[in-house]
Order: C-alpha cells, then sequence, then structure tokens
C-alpha cells in the first residue's frame, strides 16, 4: 500500500509548527500504525534528516502513552489506541493526516509528542484515598457487591492517554476526572473525602484551562477503554452533593519536572 | 542542584512502592523516569499478583511453591519475607483503592495461577499491573509536597564519591536536553527488566536493562543473569503476552494433532505447571514436528473451553488482544501462541533490604535480584516482588538518610556524560545505524539463549555481542538536537542493552547443567552436586571496556532441601 502523510512538525513548544509531506510505499496492511512511522522514521535517518518525535511504549493498548490525531480523529479511525490501529484501516493511495493531540491544556514538546501533566495536577488535587493511619481493615469486611465492582471498573480501567480531551470539541476533561471520581467515590475507602475530592477536582480542571462539558459524547466515542459517558453523570452528582456541603480548600500545588 | 535523602531512579511499581515508603518514612524524596509513570511498563502486568490470603492457604505453602518454582536456586530467606508480607500489602493496596476482583457475595476473589499449590492470586481482571500503577501513581500525588518528580528525565551514569559510596546521579531532560547532577544520600534503582535486548520479546521499547548496566559499571555484581524466562502463551502473530490468568481460567495447550501434551510433562498441574516447563513442552512439540500453523512454529491455546462470559469478565483485554492484533475470537477459536522471552530473573545482586554491593546504591523490582526468583519465576510473584523490596528499600533508604549528612558530589560525571553525547552526535556517517544493531542483537540473543540452549550456540552468541559492542562505538544518529531528542536515548539504550547482554551470555555458558529456566542440550540434568550456586558477573576493573569476570555466590537454604521437581 502507498500513502500520502501530512505530518504535523514542531520543533519545540514555543516553536511554529507545519505540515511536511512524506511519501511511504509499499507498506504492509498488517503493519500498525505506528510500525509505519518506525518505518519513515528509519528512512528519515538514512536520508540525514530529523527522525518524527512521538510517544509510544507498549504498543499493546494499555500504557496510554500513544497520542495521534490520525485524519482527525484521536487515536484513528477505529475506538482503540493509536498502536493498535493498522494500516489495513485506511484506503490505498489515500492522503493521511496525522497530528498531536490538540488542546490548550496539552502543550506540543516536539511534532506529534504532546505533555499531559495536566492530567496530573487534576490527580494531585484530591484524586486519591487518604486514609493512611490505623489498622487496615480486612477486604472482606467491606464487601463490594459485583454491581459497585462492574461500576468501579468500568472507571478504573482508564489509561489516561487523554483522547477524550483531544476528542471533545471544547476540550473539556470530564471523562477522565468523572471516571476517577467514579471509581473513587462509588468504593468503600473513597468515602471519607469524597466531597472535597469532587470540588477540588473540577477546580483544577477549571484551572488548568480545560472547557466545560456541553454534552458532545465525543469523548466516549474516542476512548480506547470504552469508558461511558454516565461517568460524567456520576462526576456531575458527586459536584453537586459537594457543593452543597462546603467550599473548595486547595492542598498546595507541587511541579512536576 | 537537587539534593534529596532518597533518589529514586525508575517509577513502575517498585519505584513508586519505594517513594512511598520512603516518603512515609519522613524522608524528601526524587523519582525519576525516562517515561511519564504511569507509562512504566509494570502497567503492562495483566495476570494477577500472589499472596496467601485465603484463610486455607497459608504464607509457607506459596514460600514453597516459590521455592521450586526457582528449582531451588532461590534465596529461601527473601523467599520467606515476600511472601510473609504479601497478605499484608494486598490488604495495603486494596485500601487505597485497588479493585481487586470480588466475588458474588462481595468479596475477594483469587485465580489459579502455574507452579501455585492453590488458588491465590489476586486480580484486577486483566489488568492488575495497570490498576496498581494508576493508584500508587494517586497516592505519590498525595505525598506531593515530600516527593518532587522528575518525569521524562533519562538516567545517565551513577555518581560516586572518592569513598566509593553512591552519592546520586546524572540525567538528561529528555523534553529540553538540559544535563543535570542530582545529589542523594541513597539512590535505588527500579528500572525493570532487559527484554529489550531480546526479540521478539513481551516487554515495552523502554525495557532496555539501563539500571543493571548502570550498576554494573558502577561495580555492582550482578546475579543469575543466564535466567531469562519465556513465556509459555506468547501470540504467535505479534509476540503479546496472552496472561497465564488464561491458563488459570481452565484454557488448554493443543498440538498439531489437538493432544494436550502438557499430559506427558505435568500429568497433575497438565498447563499449570512451572512456565520454564511448559514453554519447554511447547518448544519441543514444536521442533519435533507437531507445531501448527504455515510454519509449524506454534501450538494452539484453546479458550473456547472456559465458560464464555467468565471470559468475558475475567478475560476481557484478550479478548481484544485476539480480535485487533490477530483477527481471532477467543471465545469461539484456539489462538496459536509460543514460549518468547518475558522476563529476567537475575538482575543487580542485592540483600533482603534492596542493598547492592555499593553502599548507598539500593536496587527494587526486576533490575533487581535478590533472589526470590532463582531459576525461573512463577507467575504473579514479580509484581509482589516489586512492591515487597521496593517498599523495603525505600525505608531503608530513608532510615540510613536519616542518619547523614548531605554527600558530597562533583560535577566531573556530568561534563563526561554530556561530552559523551556531543560524541555521539558528533560521529561520522560512516558506521552501522543504532537500529540494526539493536535488531541483530535482538534476533541473536532470541537464537542462542532462548528456550534451548547448547555450547555451540552460545559460543556464536558471545561472539556476536561482543562484535556488537564494538560497531555500537561507531554506530551514529541524526537528530543533533537537543529537545525530545529520542535518537541519543536510543545511543544509550543500546550501549546498556549490550552490557546485559555480556552478561547473559556469559553467565549461561558458564553453567553447565539444566536448572529452571537455563536448559541446555549438551547438559540437560539439573546437578546440585556442582552447580547449587548463583553465578555473578561483574566488570574485571574500571571502564566501559573492562571484561565481564565471573564469581560465585552461595544460595541461602532456610527449611527446604533441593528435591526433584514435578507437576
Ligand atoms: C506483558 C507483561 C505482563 C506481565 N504480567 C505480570 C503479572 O500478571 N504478574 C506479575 O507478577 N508480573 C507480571 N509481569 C512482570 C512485571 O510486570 C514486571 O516484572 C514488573 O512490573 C517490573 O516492575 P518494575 O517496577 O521493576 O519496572 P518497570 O515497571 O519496568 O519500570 C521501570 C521504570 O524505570 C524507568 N527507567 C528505566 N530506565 C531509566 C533511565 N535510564 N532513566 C530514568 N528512568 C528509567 C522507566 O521509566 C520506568 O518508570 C508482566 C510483564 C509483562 C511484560
Ligand atoms: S503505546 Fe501503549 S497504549 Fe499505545
Amino acid at each position: 500500500m502507498n500513502f500520502q502523510l501530512e505530518i504535523w512538525r514542531q520543533d519545540s513548544r514555543d516553536q511554529p509548527g507545519r505540515f511536511e509531506t512524506k511519501h511511504v510505499q509499499d507498506v504492509d496492511g498488517e503493519a500498525s500504525f505506528l510500525e509505519m512511522l518506525d518505518t519513515l522514521n528509519e528512512d528519515l535517518v538514512g536520508k540525514g534528516s530529523r527522525s518524527v518525535a512521538f510517544d509510544s511504549d507498549c504498543r499493546e493498548g494499555i500504557c496510554g502513552m500513544c497520542s495521534l490525531v490520525i485524519n482527525g480523529m484521536p487515536h484513528g479511525p477505529n475506538q482503540v489506541t493509536t498502536c493498535q490501529t493498522y494500516m489495513r484501516d485506511f484506503e490505498d493511495g489515500s492522503t493521511i493526516y496525522v497530528e498531536p493531540f490538540r488542546n490548550n491544556a496539552f502543550p506540543v514538546v516536539r511534532d506529534l509528542a504532546v505533555d499531559r501533566s495536566a492530567f496530573d495536577r487534576i490527580i494531585e488535587s484530591g484524586g486519591y484515598v487518604s486514609v493512611t493511619t490505623g489498622p487496615q481493615p480486612d477486604p472482606n469486611s467491606q464487601p463490594v457487591t459485583p454491581e459497585v465492582h462492574q461500576t468501579v471498573m468500568d472507571a478504573a480501567i482508564c489509561i489516561g492517554c487523554g483522547a477524550c480531551v483531544a476528542a471533545c470539541p471544547n476540550g473539556a476533561a470530564m471523562l477522565f476526572t468523572g471516571a476517577k471520581i467514579t471509581h473513587l467515590n462509588n468504593l468503600p475507602q473513597g468515602q471519607p473525602e469524597r466531597d472535597e475530592r469532587a470540588r477540588n477536582m473540577v477546580h483544577q480542571m477549571d484551572e488548568e484551562g480545560f472547557g466545560g462539558c456541553t454534552n458532545f459524547g465525543e469523548c466516549s466515542r474516542v476512548c480506547p477503554q470504552e469508558i461511558g459517558i454516565d461517568v460524567i453523570g456520576m462526576l456531575n452528582r458527586e459536584y453537586r452533593r459537594a457543593s452543597r456541603t462546603k467550599k473548595p480548600s486547595h492542598p498546595k500545588k507541587m511541579v512536576a519536572q | 542542584m537537587p539534593a534529596h535523602d532518597v533518589l529514586i531512579i525508575g517509577a513502575g511499581l517498585a519505584g513508586q512502592r519505594a517513594a512511598l515508603a520512603a516518603a512515609d518514612a519522613g524522608a524528601s524524596v526524587a523519582i525519576l523516569s525516562k517515561v511519564h509513570p504511569v507509562r512504566s511498563h509494570s502497567v503492562a502486568a495483566a495476570g494477577g499478583i500472589n499472596a496467601a490470603i485465603n484463610p486455607d492457604d497459608d504464607w509457607r505453602s506459596h514460600a514453597f511453591d516459590t521455592v521450586k518454582g526457582s528449582d531451588y536456586l532461590g534465596d529461601q530467606d527473601a523467599i520467606e519475607i515476600m511472601c510473609s508480607e504479601a497478605p499484608g500489602e494486598i490488604m495495603h493496596l486494596e485500601h487505597i483503592g485497588v479493585t481487586f476482583h470480588r466475588n458474588d457475595t462481595g468479596h475477594l476473589d483469587l485465580r489459579a495461577f502455574g507452579g501455585a499449590s492453590m488458588k491465590r492470586t489476586a486480580y484486577v481482571a486483566d489488568i492488575t499491573g495497570q490498576a496498581i500503577l494508576h493508584v500508587l501513581y494517586e497516592q505519590l500525588m498525595k505525598y506531593s509536597d515530600r516527593v518532587d518528580r522528575y518525569e521524562e528525565w533519562f538516567n545517565t551514569s551513577l555518581l560516586k564519591d572518592d569513598s566509593g559510596r553512591c552519592v546520586g546521579c546524572v540525567a538528561r531532560n529528555i523534553r529540553t536536553g538540559e544535563m543535570r547532577t542530582f545529589n542523594a544520600k541513597s539512590t535505588i534503582l527500579a528500572t525493570g527488566g532487559v527484554g529489550q535486548a531480546f526479540k521478539p520479546t513481551t516487554n515495552g521499547l523502554i525495557c532496555t536493562g539501563d539500571g543493571m548496566s548502570l550498576a554494573y559499571r558502577a561495580g555492582a555484581r550482578l546475579m543469575d543473569m543466564e535466567m531469562i524466562q519465556y513465556h509459555p502463551t506468547t501470540m504467535t502473530a505479534n509476540g503479546f503476552l496472552i496472561t497465564e490468568g488464561a491458563r488459570g481460567e481452565g484454557a488448554h495447550l493443543l498440538n498439531a494433532a489437538g493432544e494436550r501434551f502438557m499430559e506427558k510433562d505435568a500429568p497433575n498441574k497438565m498447563e499449570l505447571a512451572s512456565r520454564d516447563v511448559v514453554s519447554r513442552a511447547e518448544q519441543r512439540e514444536i521442533n519435533e514436528g507437531r507445531g501448527t500453523g504455515p510454519l509449524k512454529d506454534s501450538v494452539l491455546l484453546d479458550v473456547t473451553v472456559v465458560p464464555k462470559n467468565r471470559v468475558l469478565e475475567a478475560l476481557r483485554e484478550i479478548v481484544n488482544l485476539g480480535r485487533d492484533f490477530a483477527g481471532i475470537d477467543i471465545t469461539k477459536e484456539p489462538i496459536p501462541v509460543r514460549p518468547g522471552q518475558h522476563y529476567t530473573m537475575g538482575g543487580v545482586k542485592t540483600d533482603v533490604n534492596g542493598e547492592t554491593d555499593v553502599p548507598g546504591l539500593y536496587a527494587a523490582g526486576e533490575v533487581a535480584c535478590v533472589s526470590v526468583h532463582g531459576g525461573n519465576r512463577l507467575g504473579a510473584n514479580s509484581l509482589l516482588d516489586t512492591l515487597i523490596f521496593g517498599k523495603r528499600s525505600g525505608q531503608h533508604a530513608a532510615a540510613v538518610a536519616g542518619e547523614m549528612q548531605m554527600p558530597k558530589v562533583s560535577d566531573a560525571q556530568l561534563r563526561d556524560d554530556t561530552r559523551h553525547i556531543q560524541d555521539i552526535i558528533n560521529r561520522p556517517k560512516t558506521g552501522r545505524r543504532i537500529s540494526e544493531i539493536k535488531e541483530e542483537l535482538g534476533v541473536s540473543m532470541n537464537q542462542y539463549c532462548a528456550v534451548f540452549r547448547d555450547e555451540e550456540g552460545m559460543t556464536k552468541g558471545k561472539e556476536i555481542v561482543t562484535r556488537l559492542q564494538e560497531e555500537a562505538k561507531t554506530a551514529y544518529i541524526d537528530d543533533a538536537g537537543t529537545v525530545f531528542n529520542q535518537d541519543v536515548l536510543g545511543a544509550l539504550e543500546l550501549g546498556f542493552m549490550l552490557d546485559c547482554s555480556e552478561a547473559i551470555v556469559t553467565a549461561a555458558l558458564e553453567r553447565k547443567e539444566s536448572r529452571g529456566a537455563h536448559s541446555r542440550t549438551d547438559y540437560t540434568e539439573r546437578n546440585d552436586e556442582d552447580w547449587l550456586f548463583h553465578l555473578t558477573v561483574s566488570q574485571d576493573g574500571e571502564g566501559a571496556d573492562a571484561p565481564a569476570k565471573l564469581d560465585k555466590a552461595p544460595i541461602t537454604f532456610t527449611q527446604w532441601e533441593p528435591m526433584e521437581r514435578t507437576y
């Protein structure tokens, strides 16, 4: 298969970017999208030009590192991670646009690699269980019903890739934050800080410059882990409940370097 | 210059657990990782984590299974510690929000795993590593006032002072190219394994043995390096892992004739024998012409015998893997698999507190060799290893740091490393490419240091590694930039992998017997009389070119004498 690629190149965060045209020939349909880029990079290096920077690690859809917008869709045409996208899914001879995940809160590091530390700061604001002292109760003394367990699991499965943000016309991080809240606020261990968590995480989401949700549902449609839009409902409920109780208190912020 | 009580290199499960333990003990902590912490390779762990939490179970039984699984090469004092501390650690994880699978009554559920005498693997569907890693990361956030995170920083060397103590490291900021010296009272390596020296492997691109090589260069001994685990079920299509949980749920292994060949090798445990045993059986079937597929290079994993609703509930990730990567619905048809490189049992030699030969330097997780896995690691014991010894290293390092002044460091190493990187960038484009050398290394290691080994093959393997080490010195890259220069990192990682490969082949050639994962066709039996000890490899002298030196180290026995191993 042959393709024309329009690839976003940007030397660093502060420099302007541009699309560059590259041609790839004799691509195996069974090659993954990232393998195709590996081959392109080999080629570029062979010719003495700079390879295209992009993120990836596990290449089996679990680490959440790969992050391309392919033909306008975060992670490409199918609802899987970029590393699980195959060349057979594209029409032979077509032009493919490759861009980084775009959002004000995710600045480009180089080419197709972006900085997603805004997500970390959302977690830092309260996305954890903080009870650490005292004897730990046997988990079996706090049974979790299969229904609750399923709800929690369906949210805890988030890999933090950020496709939800890249897909949202408003650049909202509600699916990500909703998944965290659904995970922790449904568990017995997560109860003590339930309200504070919802308040602080929502506040941090705003601080980072993520937009608000207006119910397009794009986030859930591109989520490779198929996290349902209902986690946003849960987030809204938890936030409303929390707002009735107390004003936000913001823990000290710390910078990842 | 950043200065901390405890510096942790690596932010997988071992590194994060160490950071939390050190912070809990009141230390100031820096944790440095070449990728964002939740992308660390621990995220890929699927099947689960072992602990004797069932009321009918006992940690001694877990310990015995581990000793037997190790083919009596594991150190029994360390194994006892790991297994006895396991239940408490699971409780702790559950407590901070890990959603371990619950059964219909809402209580913790356990699954069967290879080499275990009863069900003792706690799991989160088949995303156990991801679930634990994300929750630990949340905890790390909680300590953000005490833990400084250096994400996307690449460690280039360890620092030692005049007394030989490790006093920190030098690292490169991947995003900007800035080089920095990190000063610390104690340094913990938690950099994971070296799977990328093999091709194919189930390990991610970042598993390049950096820490093993760094410690080796700093004078520490590596131990049990000949013990490389081949996992029995990696997809023939692309080398991806299918968790042992599949066999734990009851899946069968079949040869071309449809026979459950494990009957011959492990009449009792069948598919759930130790991994070395199952991988050998599969390889034998393939070598003797009973393999399936166009190249007859596979056997079949039949998941269709597991009830479909159970597959969808407990193995959902591999249903997706089969569908996306092999175009197979595993609930309807068997999937071709074969043994594939998976885990490094060996690593930097440590004691039960994670201390290495170099004062002030600790190691924990896959980079370390305590040794709890000996000749063969049991499935679901590795996550446990990372957590227990990560925790212990963190605690010990913090305690030591509490009693000392910040040691002095000089900038000499920083200048050396900066110059070295510039040299790599300036190399003329006449040598080989990094990626070519890496490819040849991977293919060769997989050919000569695989499930079955012999003198002739390993000698060839060693020659190749030696030649590649030479070629790597002139291998060139193209990116001369500072921002996100992945080529420079690739060149450094290649050097790390070559060090580790040298240690692997050297030790493997030396051990003239078959034990655990080290199975020789020219010495087919285990020989306790002559080989019941660990092999260590260290650098003979200083400098990158120093040859490898072999030594023996005793195995610690507490309660279990070596016996014949049957499953
Ligand atoms: C596919 C797969 C499935 C598995 N399933 C299971 C299972 O079910 N149960 C089980 O017990 N075990 C399992 N294992 C094994 C287990 O996952 C690993 O052994 C374990 O997670 C290793 O953890 P770690 O913390 O030692 O290292 P890793 O998680 O690999 O982390 C290494 C860290 O070091 C950092 N690092 C490395 N080099 C540098 C450098 N030069 N500079 C800075 N940072 C660096 C990395 O960024 C990373 O943060 C599985 C392994 C694989 C590959
Ligand atoms: S590279 Fe890990 S999810 Fe794609």
